[in-house]
């Protein structure tokens, strides 16, 4: 299958992507019900765009195409309640959160479409410990061209995504101590990781043939990577986010990406580099570890300091365009939590404290997940 | 010499052995059926029942029941309990058309095994006695199946509702026709008004109390290991106790009690699944007593009418939850499975069928002949239906066994 041409789109508009746990009431372990939950959906003939995803625990929710923080915010909401009063007429709870803190992979039963099919014959238990959670945000861009520059540039900030959005602290019952343990089933994939640093469409393309060439895939689909870009939308896709415990916090994600690629793409504030990716992976790995209490390296100059420090010193410097984009209640919000070291993964873990059961930690993520 | 330590024969079949014994051959009948063709083990277990009670070898009899009655009284109390924290109040008011479908479900069967025994020339005493037995789908089929074979889902969570409420129903209807017959048999229309209406005030009181006094419990333990399991057998015990002093029937305010439960505190209630290793004990006893209770006399009187009123109420059972299916949410296939499903009937149908015989012996003997013929052919095929339905909508879980 050919790449195909990049379909142009307008700057700046977004698309936000919830993948969600659906949970019954007993116990909150992960129930089988996406059959269930999508033919009511369907019966009920309401439009939105809601999907089946690997796992028949999963489903997966999305806007459309939004022009702002407050757009991206009323749809999720609309979106989310529909699908909450669907779920009470069946008893089956959804949630949020990266991961779901005690499910058994051994237990997942995968969708069956050809495609998930397929992957799970190729990736045995992969696929079913694939039972995991994430945001993806899509942000338009006018040409290829440009839509290869941002996704270099915002290769440094996907620490922030990180640690701004981890929720996944649980797996399979334990503590796994890291802030976001998703993305570890997702680096367990051969082709997760970024994409390779070309710069021009041609390029790109050029790549890819070889790559389908090698059989090793079949279409843009097959990339895992962390930003990917999608020609068909003509935008490129931030995939690393832990879905968040409120769609208020995915809508703020959403803003904040948004905000950066204007800046990014306005101001122009530095050329991406190959060399930028040899401390992607070491700041990769200490934003999901360590959340913002993280080392994070400046891919220009090598100075380290803590996520945290970065991440404000970011919102620093993007929070005129955030002001232009209507953003900035966004990114201020965002801005309280990093000083108060609040991430959905420290609430989780506060909430294991209080109750000490992941079965009531689950119940009150559905209970968030409403408000 | 005197060898007093000696025992000194006749040697007899105590009723310890007798309880030693059917324990082991339940056990062993469960898993080979288990082990060799993947049937549910309970359907074992009631088998045992049949070959050691008087159809078989007449090891236990029915003169042994009121030995066992408590054991019956507590695995129920225990197992309509944890049903009672599967029904969710709050999920019936989300979506009324549950209870809907469920009415309509158990006026069905009431009135198709009403018509049947009516038309056939039963007096309409038996026949409605008999037609409000067998609305209930029993608890303990349900529960051990889908314990067994690890299912959950939809049609699942819908068979659990499904049989609180029609179990429910059928208590309450059977007392309004004891009622009745007090009326009848006794000329005393006043108890007949007023002991139905004390029976169901009464379980609500008590249920009521069992919650409060769970969720007091919850405070001070850790239910949901194995140390909170004395706890609860504690508890449940208490209630049936009580339950015996004030004369109300023992399945409805455990039900309640798990409701209200869950009712008041939407938070998971946890505990090891159908109460570990102590519940299988009692399960097991359950479904072996259920079992010695029929006679051959009882077989040649309701054998046949039985077979005839097992097809009827599948019919009704299976067209009342296709009715509403869709509205339910219910695929044509789910709600299939889910008629089937709701066929079982075992130890409660019992009970009602003795509360009977108890206070009426004659009459009780009519109804028995045929309740009973029902439910043993049930306790061996209705777990096979359970579990046949929940696999065919694939509710069950892969698990190696």
């Amino acid at each position: 299958m050919a790449l195909g041409i990049f379909t142009a789109s307008s700057p700046l508009t977004l698309g936000v992507e919830l993948e969600l746990q659906l949970v019954n009431t007993h116990d909150y372990d992960l129930t089988s019900s996406a059959s269930d939950l999508l033919r009511l959906l369907t019966k009920n003939r309401k439009s939105w765009d809601v999907k089946p995803e690997i796992t028949m625990s999963m489903i997966e929710m999305a806007t459309g195409v939004c022009e702002s923080y407050s757009d991206v915010l009323s749809q999720l909401e609309e979106i989310r309640d529909g699908i909450v009063g669907c779920a009470d007429q069946l008893n089956i709870g959804i949630c949020g959160g990266g991961t779901h803190g005690f499910q058994h992979w051994g237990e997942r039963e995968i969708f069956a479409t050809p495609r998930f099919d397929q992957i799970s014959d190729l990736y045995g238990y992969l696929a079913k410990q694939f039972t995991v959670f994430g945001q993806h945000v899509h942000v338009g861009c006018p040409d290829p061209g440009s839509a290869l520059y941002t996704l270099h540039c915002l290769s440094r900030f996907i620490p922030h995504f990180i640690a701004l959005s981890a929720a996944s602290p649980f797996v399979q019952g334990h503590d796994t101590g890291f802030q976001s343990a998703r993305l570890n089933s997702i680096f367990a994939f051969p082709l997760s990781g970024r994409a390779p640093f070309v710069e021009t469409w041609e390029d790109f393309g050029q790549y890819f043939n070889a790559m389908v060439a090698t059989g090793i895939v079949k279409s843009m689909k097959d990339f895992y990577w962390d930003i990917r870009p999608k020609p068909e939308f003509g935008t490129i896709e931030v995939r690393v986010m832990d879905t968040p415990l409120t769609v208020t916090r995915a809508a703020q994600l959403a803003a904040f990406i948004q905000t950066l690629v204007r800046y990014l793409t306005l101001e122009r504030p530095f050329q991406p580099r190959d060399a930028d990716y040899l401390v992607y992976a070491f700041n990769r790995f200490q934003a999901c570890r360590f959340g913002y209490e993280g080392t994070y390296i400046d891919p220009q100059s090598n100075e380290r300091r803590t996520l945290s420090e970065e991440v404000l010193a970011t919102l620093d410097k993007i929070e005129l365009h955030a002001i232009a984009l209507h953003a900035d209640d966004a990114c201020a919000s965002l801005r309280r939590d990093v000083l108060a070291s609040c991430s959905d993964a420290a609430v989780l873990r506060k909430e294991w404290d209080e109750t000490g059961s992941l079965s009531e930690v689950v119940q009150r993520q559905c209970l968030r997940w409403r408000s | 010499m005197n060898h007093s330590f000696l025992t000194t024969g006749p040697f007899e079949f105590g009723l310890l052995m007798r309880i030693a014994m059917a324990l082991l051959c339940a056990s062993l009948t469960g898993e080979c059926l288990r082990h060799f063709v993947r049937l549910p083990r309970v359907s074992g277990y009631a088998l045992a029942g049949l070959v050691l009670g008087p159809l078989g070898l007449g090891w236990l009899n029915s003169e042994d029941l009121p030995y066992f009655r408590v054991l019956i009284d507590l695995a129920l109390a225990l197992l309509l309990f944890e049903l009672g924290i599967h029904v969710h109040l709050r999920w019936l008011r989300d979506n009324p058309w549950v209870i809907a479908s469920s009415l309509i479900e158990s006026t069905l069967t009431f009135g198709a095994v009403f018509a049947t025994l009516y038309l056939t020339g039963s007096d309409a005493r038996l026949a409605s006695s008999i037609a409000a037995i067998a609305i209930g789908t029993s608890p303990a089929v349900i529960m051990r199946v889908v314990a067994e074979i690890h299912a959950q889902g939809q049609v699942t969570q819908k068979l659990f509702v499904l049989c609180a409420l029609n179990m429910t129903y059928s208590v309450i209807v059977s007392k309004l026709i004891i009622g009745e017959l007090h009326g009848v048999f006794k000329g005393d229309w006043l108890i007949a008004v007023i002991h139905p209406l004390y029976l169901l005030l009464g379980s609500v009181g008590v249920g009521a109390s069992l919650a409060l006094a769970f969720k007091l419990l919850r405070g001070l333990f850790d239910l949901s290991d194995e140390q909170g399991v004395p706890v609860l057998f504690g508890l449940l015990l208490l209630t049936v106790s009580a339950l015996e002093i004030l004369a109300l029937p023992v399945v409805l305010a455990p039900l309640l009690g798990g409701m209200l439960v869950k009712y008041l505190d939407p938070r998971p209630h946890l505990w090891p699944r159908n109460f570990g290793t102590a519940g299988a004990i009692l399960g097991t006893m359950l479904f072996v007593l259920t079992g010695v209770s029929l006679t051959w006399n009882g077989v040649a009187v309701g054998g046949l009418s039985a077979l005839t009123l097992l097809a009827v109420r599948l019919v009704a059972k299976s067209a009342g939850v296709m009715l509403l299916g869709p509205v339910n949410g219910l695929s044509v296939k789910q709600a299939l499975a889910l008629g089937l499903a709701l066929s079982p009937m075992s130890a409660v149908a019992f009970l009602l069928t003795e509360d009977i015989r108890t206070l009426f012996p004659v009459f009780g003997m009519q109804v028995g002949s045929i309740v009973l013929s029902m439910m043993v052919i049930l306790e061996l095929v209705g777990p096979i239906a359970v579990q046949w339905s929940l696999r065919y909508i694939g509710e069950t879980r892969k698990v190696r066994i």
